[in-house]
């Protein structure tokens, strides 16, 4: 059966879709078809027939809405007085006066509104800062990008090792050898000292040797001494300020004289300003690298190509480039030590900070990695604050349609709208900055404990960040304007003021998909903060297969080194000291290497790294470490301080080696011994690492750390005890001192941090998220008023009711536990990688973090849906 | 749309108010089907003679109770259409003087 209006609304709709045809021409078309009809039909035509005619009068809808497109071109062109400008100053002031009291009047909605935005711009600003001072780092160096750093890539004997420790002869080598190469300058330190200036001394662990090169490369500023003579003479010191007040307070402290380990003297020459600098390079006091060979290691070792313990920078003529001069370096070392295998290559100075990973590499560095992931943290935070606004704005849209709908009949477009809401959108986005860098002043001192840096905030003067944080305002209100203004300027005045509009607010669909994705990411950073924290336990109680318990350790370096062996009889004479004894390097992580060992029974092509330390007697029996065969160093074996080597069961393993093992001959650089004993496999190094092989070899001469095993009772006075002893002494060193398990635990400081970090993420996101949630639960509640009445009146309960209303959120928080659950799991699988050791990435973990995130949901929403189920119906109902 | 439409509305318009299909209807009328527009064309052409201040337009009820617009010439159409009338009369007996076969001068 032809309906001829239903034909009529189909045809209507292929018109509706130029938006050049408004609803008023697409009337008069429509006038013009039905008249065209009516006398086809009176023609005699069928209805059918007579319908196909009049519309091929008609004529095609493109053809027509090209030809009005030329008119509304021309009318752009020339705009009659009548029609509305482009730029109404008197509408501005209106939309301000609108967004204003739209905000008084919703005062609450407004807050949420605000308070989401202004959380979500500090965590953002604060992520800003520290990513900003994260690149910073070595950049203000004017020559950076001319400055490398030559690593030895030691992959010939081992796969995948690096080292970034270069001999002593070789910066001066490099210079003369190729001609890109205009400066170069060695960086660093043998052993603690102990400056001493009248009765102040200090153990200046960042006192650090670098050639006279050194100034002219790097732009740290002197604000006294002048950079080409502050070492002209040996024995000179560049101290920086902090460094210079420290000793000499307001006194002016060039041309004054440090005392360094009670032995020789150095002049200070200079003070460097490096408070602000970013550097990876970093020192308390500069001295020329001379005074290091003349009176630590012995100037004998200036030439010496194999001892790999300084750091080498150099810098390259301008238009040289460093992928060049990499291809000419293979081979170089073998020129001048020909047993060496390793490779130079050249890295960026300003790859250290972030992008570096080598081995013995400096101690203050970052991780580009950790950069990306709060970057986009701040960025998920940020949604989710916008997120919050367009739900809520969306859902209280009927409280602004006849807004929308009278603008839109007094002849505002739908551009106008939506600038007029994204301006409001921007409004409050600014609020929420004004706010925000309130917060964030007050903020900056607990950010800058838990990250560990020191961000200051000078945004007043400095217009770059300033510019920045207004740039993140417009873009967060943009952001959070962008569906509100589409979808708020689409209303349809016919139908707002005939009030045939539903008042449902925005697509729930739309609205619901945006409570998941908040929900998912909250139960994301949940999820993680329970398995960053887990594995940060799992390493610190991990059983590492020695005792670190009521041990602490003393740094043995210049003249205490000589003294050692009477302040350890002085220490055993305390009836609550059980152990002293020493080693090079701490036992939580050796990672000194002397290369392939030779033993019994090696194939002459046989590789394997064996990372090795220097101890003392009592070394094993100190630490109490598990011997699985043999014996440990002992005064009764006189050939023990020569020639005895003991082994862990890994360095058995790799070495193939058939029990009994003890007797065998082993040794390494020149020294030919035997294996006295094999260790139980302990983890000597930190948990990223498999435990590797190791060797123990007593070296008397290379001891530098003393440490002392009390009882566990009564510490502080053991402690206090054992500084008496010292202090009578007179060793003319303080009594300085650690626990080794602290150290131990700040082996993980940088997992700590991101645990902290991703913890205070995790809980700022849950309630930004909940702040949402609470806005747009209230608003349904209010919204189901009268369907509430209702269901009281017939009868239902207060429970069922609440239930009622949760459900829906319900729904929503479940399917965000199924969309954040497999993300997370692969994320952290992901991120877990990177230990040797870790923990299992539990279900119960999941379970936990959706129940987490569940119950706070459930809370949110019921103190809201509660409330309305209490209500009474008589008042919602009275009015109907 | 050829260039004698415009003139031709307004010659329409000029012996009273009128609506877009009574428009269209007159035209074919007028011209015997040698005229054939399609219909809705002339929507466009009627929105940019009353942009340019040649007709207006107002909503009236007719008779069937179905609203109309209608368009009335302006003033300013009337002096068009003078002008208009002017030189289409010029065109046609310029080509009514070339279209004779020249004398010829033997």
């Amino acid at each position: 059966m032809f309906d001829l209006e239903k034909e009529i609304r189909k045809w209507k709709r292929s018109l509706q879709k130029y938006e050049v045809l408004e609803e008023g021409l697409i009337a008069d078309i429509e006038l013009h078809l039905r008249d065209a009809y009516n006398a086809q039909i009176k023609a005699g035509h069928t209805e059918k027939d007579a319908f196909r005619q009049a519309v091929a009068q008609v004529g095609t809808a493109e053809s027509i809405a090209v030809e009005y497109n030329k008119n509304r071109l021309i009318m752009l062109n020339r705009r009659s007085p009548l029609r509305p400008g482009r730029f109404m100053p008197a509408l501005v002031w209106n939309y301000m006066k609108t967004a204003l009291r739209v905000i008084r009047r919703h005062k609450g909605y407004s807050f949420i509104n605000v308070s989401g935005l202004a959380i979500g711009l500090t965590v953002c600003m604060l992520i800003v800062l520290w990513v900003v001072d994260e690149w910073s780092f070595d950049r203000f160096n004017a020559n950076a990008d001319r400055i490398y750093r030559i690593y030895r890539d030691e992959s010939a004997t081992q796969a995948d090792s690096t080292s970034v420790l270069t001999p002593p002869p070789l910066a001066e080598a490099l210079k003369k050898d190729f001609p890109e190469i205009i400066k170069a300058s060695r960086f660093g330190s043998w052993q603690g000292r102990l400056v001493t200036y009248k009765e102040k001394s200090f153990n200046e662990t960042k006192f650090m040797h670098v050639d006279p090169d050194f100034f002219s490369m790097f732009s740290f500023p002197l604000v006294k001494g002048d950079p080409d003579t502050v070492f002209s003479n040996p024995y000179s010191v560049v101290l920086t300020e902090k460094t210079a007040s420290r000793y000499f307070g307001e006194e002016n402290p060039i041309g004054k004289m440090l005392t360094v380990n009670n032995t020789f003297n150095v002049a200070v020459t200079g003070i460097i300003q490096n408070e602000s600098l970013n550097s990876s390079l970093e020192f308390d006091l500069l001295s020329p690298f001379v005074i290091l060979l003349k009176e630590f290691i012995g100037e004998d070792n200036a030439d010496n190509w194999g001892f790999n313990s300084f750091g080498t920078y150099v810098m390259l003529e301008k238009s040289v480039s460093a992928e060049k001069l990499n291809q000419k370096l293979p081979g170089y070392i073998k020129k001048y030590n020909d047993e060496d295998t390793d490779e130079l290559v050249l890295q960026p100075l300003t790859d250290i900070h972030l992008f570096s990973n080598l081995g013995h590499d400096l101690r203050n560095r970052g991780d580009v990695k950790y950069v990306w992931i709060f970057s986009a943290l701040a960025v998920f935070v940020l949604i989710i604050a916008c997120i919050n606004f367009m739900n809520l704005t969306t859902a209280r849209s009927s409280n602004r349609a006849k807004e929308v709908g009278l603008r839109k009949v007094v002849g505002a477009g739908r551009s106008q709208l939506i600038r007029q809401f994204f301006g409001e959108s921007i409004l409050i986005a600014f609020f929420a900055l004004v706010i925000a860098l309130f917060l964030l002043e007050y903020l900056l001192p607990f950010f800058n404990t838990l990250s560990g840096k020191q961000l200051s905030l000078s945004w007043w003067n400095n217009p770059t960040l300033l510019l920045g944080f207004i740039g993140l305002a417009l873009v967060t209100g943009i952001l959070s304007g962008i569906y509100p203004a589409l979808f708020l300027s689409a209303f349809q005045p016919i139908r707002i003021l005939k009030g045939t509009m539903r008042s449902s607010g925005a697509n729930p669909l739309f609205r619901k998909t945006l409570v998941i994705f908040q929900f998912a990411l909250s139960v994301f950073l949940i999820i993680g903060t329970l398995i960053i924290s887990r594995q940060l336990s799992y390493m610190r109680n991990i059983d590492l297969g020695f005792n670190k318990e009521h041990i602490i350790h003393l740094s043995i370096h210049g003249e205490l080194h000589d003294k050692y062996e009477s302040i350890r009889q002085r220490f055993l004479q305390n009836p609550d000291v059980l152990h002293v004894t020493a080693s090079m390097a701490l036992p939580t992580n050796i990672q000194s290497s002397p290369g392939t060992p030779m033993w019994e029974g090696r194939p002459p092509d046989a590789k394997m790294e064996i990372k090795a330390d220097f101890v003392d007697y009592d070394y094993i029996e100190t630490f109490e470490i598990p011997l699985v065969e043999g014996r440990s160093f002992s005064r009764e074996y006189s050939t023990d301080l020569e020639t005895a080597f003991m082994v862990n069961e890994e360095a058995v393993r790799r070495m193939g080696l058939e029990k009994p093992v003890v007797g065998r001959r082993f040794g390494f650089w020149n020294i030919d011994g035997q294996i006295i004993g094999i260790m139980k496999d302990a983890h000597f190094q930190i948990l990223h690492h498999k435990i590797e092989p190791l060797v123990f070899k007593m070296f008397p001469g290379w001891l530098r750390r003393m440490y002392v095993k009390f009882r566990s009772e009564n510490i502080a006075g053991t402690l206090a005890s054992l500084e008496k002893t010292w202090d009578k002494m007179n060793l003319g060193y303080p009594f300085e001192y650690r626990f080794l398990d602290e150290d131990f635990h700040n082996l993980y400081e940088s997992e700590a941090t991101l645990g902290k970090i991703f913890q205070s993420f995790a809980a700022l996101a849950v309630f930004i998220s909940c702040l949402g949630l609470f806005s747009l639960a209230s608003f349904i509640a209010e919204q189901r008023t009268k369907e509430i009445g209702i269901r009281k009146v017939l009868g239902s309960s207060t429970a069922g009711i609440v239930g009622l209303l949760n459900q829906e959120f319900l729904k929503c928080i479940a399917a965000a536990n199924l969309i954040a659950w497999p993300v997370a799991y692969f994320a952290m699988r992901a991120w877990l990688q990177k230990f040797a050791y870790r923990t299992d990435i539990e279900i119960w973990i999941f379970f936990l973090a959706g129940a987490v995130g569940l119950m706070v949901a459930l809370l949110t929403v019921s103190l809201q849906t509660f409330r309305a189920a209490r209500a009474n119906p008589v008042a919602s109902l009275k009015h109907e | 749309m050829a260039a004698s439409t415009r003139p031709i509305i307004l010659a329409i318009l000029s012996r009273g108010e009128d609506y877009g299909y009574s428009i269209i209807q007159k035209v074919k009328d007028i011209s015997g089907g040698h005229l054939n527009w399609t219909d809705g064309m002339l929507y466009p052409v009627l929105q940019r003679m009353e942009m340019d201040d040649l007709i207006t337009s107002q909503w009236k009820l007719s008779g069937e109770s179905r609203p109309r617009r209608y368009y009335t010439i302006t003033e300013r159409g009337g002096l068009e259409l003078q002008s208009e009338l002017v030189s289409w009369r010029n065109v046609w007996q310029a080509l009514v003087r070339l279209a004779n076969p020249i004398p010829n001068k033997d």
